[in-house]
């Protein structure tokens, strides 16, 4: 049935042949005092079972049948790519639309529990033309949470980091108190001075969010169909307190391509 | 004067909110954003929102409608250079495939198209089709392809790898293979030897395991032996007239000439200086990895195209670079790493030819059938794949006892692991942290090696924890033969002296990164010569590159 590899969900078709083809070999004695090949090759059978292993991983397949179905005759996949060079006096190094984020550690059960989310899928199902339209919903069970945990992913990013992630889970808190009566959100991370000075003020006349100075430790689903437990540490004490949602801040993660060219040019990523 | 032009790479929100900064500040811009839209409607970080302006971005709009701005999204920047504070970057705009203003938005394509992915906009709640309107406040279609799945880009040569498997999976080898020689002539040879990355990259991998691709590679070439087939390369009518020299056999050189040949030139002589073709695939890699006869089989039909192979033509010996450049009107280097390096510790210069012999001349002798009968034991230094093909070499050749010498651990041997698993079950014995102090001998010939254990200390600048003697451990081990395989590196000899080729500090040439041209117009260089040692599939890499190369320059002239 269902299982999990590297926190993904993995269903094991019984058509698709897994594991992967050993290559037959001569034995050991067989090899001594001559240069006979070892390895013989696969036969037809098992080349054929390995290769309807592959994926063929893909976006468009060139089936044409959009192109077909096409009334107006819009789609061209005749339009050539461009390739051209310019020149500019100054470049400007930013992070993209790269969704990646830095690693968050497994201990906050995300990958783990489906209604652990980042807060990058919660801007989307914030959003009223987002997948749920706009709708708060626990993607484990599609009810609608009553108490909603927003906990910081990287507690030592950096004040940067603090900032900006902090004011997005107060501005997310804001928009899914204005959607689901009575909901109870918690915002729980390390509290960067920038944040006090500009904005602690006016999240704290926010009904609806409370802002613990703290950091999250452990989400853990002490039962089956439960409640999440968060652990985390505040003033120097241990805390727990469940959740039915926990949504995870995180920090963008810059892609290689765009660290070797900011490398390169000597820049810095904005 | 002339406005300013800035490069915004990124069309987030920081991309876009900068390029209304500076266009508003006067200058030119231009964003590229490597999706098919502009991201900027996203919750701000940096302000605190009311939910009714939460999703509204205005900055989006000024840069959609500004003059001043310039969007190119589904964008890949290919290169960038800087000279004389001026930035010059390559920019490849992909074709979205879709004619947005004939388009009337009515979702058939989307209807039909059977592609099932992940969401990526949606963090992958939902999933699309390869057909999306992406940029729906814009109401644009696109269609979405990735340049190539991750073992093609992964692959140095682009080998079609989903086609040709997809094809062995419908038991359609033989047109695997010719979809496989569309790229590289040599898929049997390859097939055997390739430490295939594509696999390392494959995304099987996180379900179970890699796909077994080099594995098939070789099926498809092995099905098209066991029935006799002989196929013929074929050459296009229109023929080219200029005379074209190759220096070396080797896997660059080889299909260098099999693409040129195929573009049409009919006057392509290659140098080898050795009896044999096929450079290292012949002389470096071991009979029992890939047999003799099958990869002179894939070099016979690439020379059947017309192209003529020059054995025991050392260039710099037999003929001068000078005169191969006055006679051909290309000339490309694929000369490979042939020389071994050095020990550099005691009595290795006392002893060399005397039981001392480097790995590269090591494996080359044994495929030429020129090394004596082996004689006591054998010590190989060294982690790198040639050091286990030099030790399972000698196993084969009968060696009292083979031993390879490492001065790091197992986790940190640069060998294939499955080279080194066959290496200890065969019997080989690898003496890990071990590094050598002193070749002893009786004044004639080699007696044996004194060692000296080692422990791993803090990492050095490769990221590996540089081992450290331990004082007071050295052992000694008898043995006749003593195999140093540290690392290859080139023997520029024949360039001869004065030569107008720029060399680099690591004795290699720096060539164009499009067309494989050193810095002499005309000449031009692929495989190890550019690369240092390396894998044979990148060497065929480098010399598909330079027949583009050649070609091209042949062509404008």
């Amino acid at each position: 049935m269902i299982y999990e590899k590297n926190k993904r969900y993995i269903i094991p078709f019984d058509d698709v042949p897994t594991g992967r083809a050993n290559m037959p070999e001569i034995s050991v004695d067989e090899r001594k005092g001559n240069f006979t090949e070892v390895e013989t090759g696969f036969p037809e059978d098992v080349a054929l079972t390995e290769a309807k292993r592959c994926l063929s991983c893909r976006r468009c397949l060139g089936c044409a049948l959009c192109w077909a179905e096409c009334k107006p005759e819009a789609i061209d996949f005749s339009i050539p790519h461009q390739e051209m060079e310019l020149s500019f006096d100054e470049v400007v190094i930013t992070s993209g639309q790269d969704n990646a984020f830095e690693r968050i550690s497994p201990q906050l059960g995300y990958g783990n529990y489906a209604d652990v989310i980042t807060d990058l899928h919660f801007e989307r199902m914030l959003s009223p033309t987002g997948p749920t339209d706009g709708l708060v919903v626990s993607p484990r069970d599609g009810e609608v949470p009553k108490k909603v945990a927003i906990i910081q992913g990287n507690v030592k990013g950096g004040d940067d980091h603090l900032l900006s992630s902090l004011v997005l889970g107060v501005n997310e808190a804001i928009l899914a108190v204005n959607k689901v009566d009575d909901l109870a959100i918690s915002l729980i991370s390390p509290v960067c001075q920038a944040f006090k000075d500009r904005f602690s003020g006016e999240a704290a006349k926010l009904k609806g969010l409370t802002i613990i100075e703290g950091a999250p430790e452990s989400v853990e689903r002490p039962q089956e169909g439960g409640a999440l437990t968060l652990t985390y540490s505040q003033d120097g004490g241990s805390k727990k307190e469940d959740f039915d949602m926990v949504v995870v801040l995180t920090k963008p993660k810059i892609s290689p391509e765009v660290a070797a060219m900011a490398k390169k040019l000597k820049q810095d990523v904005i | 004067m002339e406005e300013k032009k800035v490069l915004i790479v990124g069309g987030g929100i920081e991309g876009v909110r900068t390029a209304v900064k500076k266009a508003e500040a006067g200058a030119n811009v231009t964003i590229i954003e490597k999706f098919p839209t502009l991201g900027a409607q996203r919750i701000p970080r940096d302000r605190i929102i009311t939910p009714d302006n939460a999703f509204e971005n205005p900055d989006l709009d000024k840069v959609r409608n500004n003059p001043k701005v310039e969007v190119m999204t589904y964008s890949d920047i290919k290169r960038v250079t800087q000279n004389d504070g001026k930035v010059n970057a390559k920019i490849k705009k992909k074709s979205i495939r879709v004619d947005n203003s004939k388009c009337n938005d009515c979702k058939a394509c989307i209807k039909v198209c059977p592609v099932n992915m992940y969401d990526d906009f949606d963090e992958g709640f939902t999933f699309r089709t390869a057909v999306d309107y992406f940029n729906s406040t814009a109401g644009e279609y696109n269609i979405f392809k990735e340049d190539m799945p991750v073992c093609q880009r992964t692959c140095p040569v682009n080998l079609d790898i989903r086609t040709y498997v997809g094809q062995i999976a419908d038991g359609k080898a033989l047109n695997a293979l010719e979809t496989i020689r569309d790229r590289l002539p040599l898929p049997g040879s390859i097939g055997r030897v390739c430490p295939h990355p594509c696999e390392t990259a494959c995304n099987r991998q996180y379900l179970d395991e890699p796909i077994s691709i080099c594995f098939l590679k070789r099926y498809a070439a092995d099905v098209e032996l066991a029935q006799n087939i002989e196929p013929a390369y074929k050459t296009p009518e229109k023929k080219h007239p200029e005379k074209i020299a190759i220096i070396g056999a080797g896997p660059a050189g080889l299909t260098c000439a099999y693409d040129l040949a195929r573009k049409g030139y009919q006057h392509i002589t290659i140098f080898e200086a050795l009896p044999v073709p096929g450079g290292y695939l012949w002389v470096g890699i071991p009979e029992y990895r890939l047999p003799k006869k099958l990869l002179k089989r894939e070099v016979d039909l690439i020379a059947a195209m017309g192209v003529e192979i020059k054995y025991n033509a050392r260039v710099g010996k037999d003929i001068t670079m000078d005169q191969l450049r006055k006679d051909f009107d290309a000339v490309f280097i694929g000369a490979g790493c042939h020389r071994g390096l050095k020990l550099q510790c005691p009595g290795e210069d006392d002893y060399q030819g005397k039981g001392i012999v480097d790995c590269v001349t090591f494996l080359r002798k044994q495929a030429l059938g020129e090394l004596p009968k082996p004689n006591g034991k054998l010590i190989v230094i060294g982690g790198g794949n040639a050091a286990i093909d030099s030790a399972r070499v000698g196993w084969r050749m009968g060696f009292d006892e083979v031993y390879i010498l490492y001065r790091r651990t197992k986790k940190e041997m640069p060998a294939n692991p499955w080279e080194i698993d066959a290496a200890e079950h065969e019997g080989v014995i690898l003496q890990y942290l071990a590094a050598p102090v002193e070749i002893l001998g009786d004044g004639n010939k080699v007696t044996g090696m004194k060692c000296i254990k080692m422990e791993l200390g803090e990492p050095d600048a490769s990221g590996r924890r540089r081992p450290v003697p331990m004082e007071g451990s050295e052992y000694t081990i008898d043995a006749g033969t003593i195999v140093p395989a540290l690392s290859q590196g080139t023997d520029l000899s024949f360039l001869g002296e004065n030569s107008d080729i720029a060399v680099n500090r690591w004795n290699t040439f720096d060539v164009d990164e499009e067309t494989g041209m050193t810095n002499v117009p005309g000449v031009f260089a692929g495989g190890d010569v550019v690369t240092g040692a390396d894998i044979a599939i990148r060497a065929v890499a480098g010399g598909k590159r330079a027949a583009l190369g050649i070609d091209q320059y042949l062509r404008s002239r």
